[in-house]
């Protein structure tokens, strides 16, 4: 089974000299992240797509509905479901059709921070009780890996689901109209909040905390500590993976630094989705109300 | 001396006649990313900058991107995966087939004085054999003479990730005048001001070592961004100046 080769012992030295004399490879701080860049698909009538990259890292997510029967036992919700696999074109480490580690951990951890933590709200994806509903699938596509896949995934996640428009619905009775974008603008999923993950990798028994670690710094840490919460600092969920123990207090410094990042996150997706709202508005109300075709 | 033009191919494209040098002997040599289609065709197989060599009669494609394959007489730097009773399996790129390393292929060793490597240790090497078929040798020393060169295990230090066109660059050396025949000047500009040692393989690897974190640092960013962004000799003394300044 191919799996990521090990770093050799002069470069684990050396990055745990640097790491100790308080200098990370690229020059950043301890918390600091590399330059996250954000975007949305170019072509207006495309929806739902969100390409994140954080250095050499890039992580491209994509959202899809369509209309199914609902589960026997949530008459009432819609299906909501995350699946992310890891493709060979992100590491040569990943194979297809196999489940790793890594793959499993990171859709066990964005399952848990997006869906359970009810940040999509499904009930409104119920068209007609027990018969018809959405079901909204998002596929993650990891395009490069260079370490943190879980932040990166998790803010890719997230600003696709409030890019995506899902078609618009209209119920008679027991008949039900699913409308072409054409015909009525797609409405907006509703989602309750918007958790992100941020993750610390920790060295030297937890005295060392890293934001943002490179595949490098990952393969030398002794463990991880996982955060979800959202801008409120409301806590999804705290993952601690890792065999090394940490202090309990570390944790609170944890979880305040995690915040602070988490307010980062979600300005940048806001504000990207505001820029990405000018651009597809276009002409604004004027073009709405005119009542001339475009030939 | 081969005369570079910046005639840039893409795949498929044909080599114009004019490129083409008449040797007086009537041979022409065709280096890697051409393909000669008779009578008198000459097409480029992958993407890159066309290199002349009037003299030799020889034309090649430079092509900076691509995975490094072995070829006898490189220096690469290996990292040793694990150990039998006659050899240690290095690694040379990641999920490759590893290459051999005699027990016995250092300087003055026998079964008693070997060094003993471990996993994911690091030696700098010369490919000794490669072919397609089976897995390529390399040796920490020239058989002929029985003297290391330079080569053996590599201590402490760091490894950076380059291009292997780039590193390929790197070891091209001087020609008379004194002047980098690959345009890669970085390493001699700091070399006046920094004290390091450096060892470069083919495999896109560098390794550096100045006993300083910073120092050691600072002269491996930069030989990684001088190969990322494709400075020339101008930008690169610019550069090496302003981190001298800074540091």
């Amino acid at each position: 089974m191919p799996r990521e080769p090990d770093p050799s012992t002069n470069e684990r030295a050396f990055l745990l000299s640097a790491l100790s004399e308080k200098t990370r490879l690229d020059g950043r701080p301890f918390d600091a992240y590399r330059p996250i860049s954000l975007s949305f698909p170019q072509n207006p009538d495309q929806y739902g797509v969100a390409d994140v990259r954080m250095g050499k890292t890039r992580v491209l997510c994509n959202i899809s509905s369509e209309v199914v029967t609902p589960y026997a036992d949530r008459k009432f919700d819609g299906v909501f479901t995350i699946s992310c696999e890891l493709s060979p074109m992100g590491s040569a480490a990943f194979e297809v059709g196999r489940q790793d580690q890594t793959e499993l951990l990171l859709s066990r951890l964005l399952e848990k921070t997006i869906r359970r933590s009810g940040a999509l709200d499904t009930e409104s994806l119920c068209i007609v009780a027990g018969q018809k509903c959405f079901h909204v699938r998002a596929d993650l596509h990891v395009l490069d890996h260079d370490g943190n896949l879980v932040d990166a995934s998790c803010l890719a996640l997230v600003a696709a689901l409030m890019h995506y428009r899902r078609p618009d619905v209209e119920v008679k009775g027991e008949e039900v109209t699913v409308f072409d974008t054409r015909e009525r603008d797609p409405v907006k999923l509703s989602m309750q909040h918007q958790p992100f993950c941020v993750t610390f990798s920790y060295y030297a028994s937890g005295e060392i905390l890293l934001q943002d670690a490179t595949l490098l710094e990952e393969q030398c840490r002794e463990g991880e500590v996982v955060i979800s919460m959202n801008r409120f600092g409301e806590i999804c969920q705290i993952a601690k993976y890792g065999g090394a123990a940490v202090e309990g207090l570390s944790m609170l410094t944890c979880t305040n630094a995690a915040l602070e990042r988490v307010k980062v996150f979600d300005r940048l997706v806001k504000e990207e989705l505001a820029k990405d709202d000018k651009l597809r508005d276009q002409g604004g109300v004027m073009k709405e109300l005119r009542a001339e075709n475009e030939r | 001396m081969a005369e570079t033009t910046t005639t840039t191919l893409l795949p498929g494209e044909e080599v114009g006649s004019d490129h083409v040098p008449r040797s007086k002997k009537g041979t022409l040599t065709l280096g890697p990313g051409l393909r000669h289609t008779p009578p008198s065709t000459i097409t480029a197989t992958t993407a890159g900058t066309l290199h002349v060599d009037y003299k030799k009669a020889a034309l090649w494609l430079e092509a900076p991107h691509g995975r490094y394959q072995p070829a006898v007489g490189d220096l690469v730097i290996a990292q040793v995966h694990h150990s039998s009773t006659e050899s240690y399996a290095c690694a040379l790129t990641s999920h490759t087939p590893f290459a051999l390393l005699g027990q016995l292929a250092f300087e003055g060793a026998s079964r008693k004085t070997r060094p003993q490597l471990k996993s994911g240790d690091l030696v700098y090497a010369r490919v000794s054999r490669a072919s397609k078929w089976e897995e390529a040798e390399i040796e920490c020393f020239n058989a002929s003479t029985g003297k290391s060169e330079g080569m053996g295990p590599l201590k402490d230090g760091m490894l950076f990730q380059i291009s292997p066109a780039f590193a390929r660059r790197l070891m091209m050396g001087a020609d008379k005048d004194g002047r980098s025949k690959g345009g890669v000047i970085v390493l001699e500009e700091v070399g006046q001001k920094v004290r390091f040692e450096v060892a470069v393989g083919r495999n896109g690897k560098v390794w550096i070592d100045s006993g300083s974190v910073r120092e050691t640092l600072a002269v491996g960013k930069l030989l990684v961004q001088c190969d990322e962004q494709g400075w020339d000799e101008d930008a690169q003394k610019k550069m090496v100046k302003k981190l001298l300044k800074d540091a």
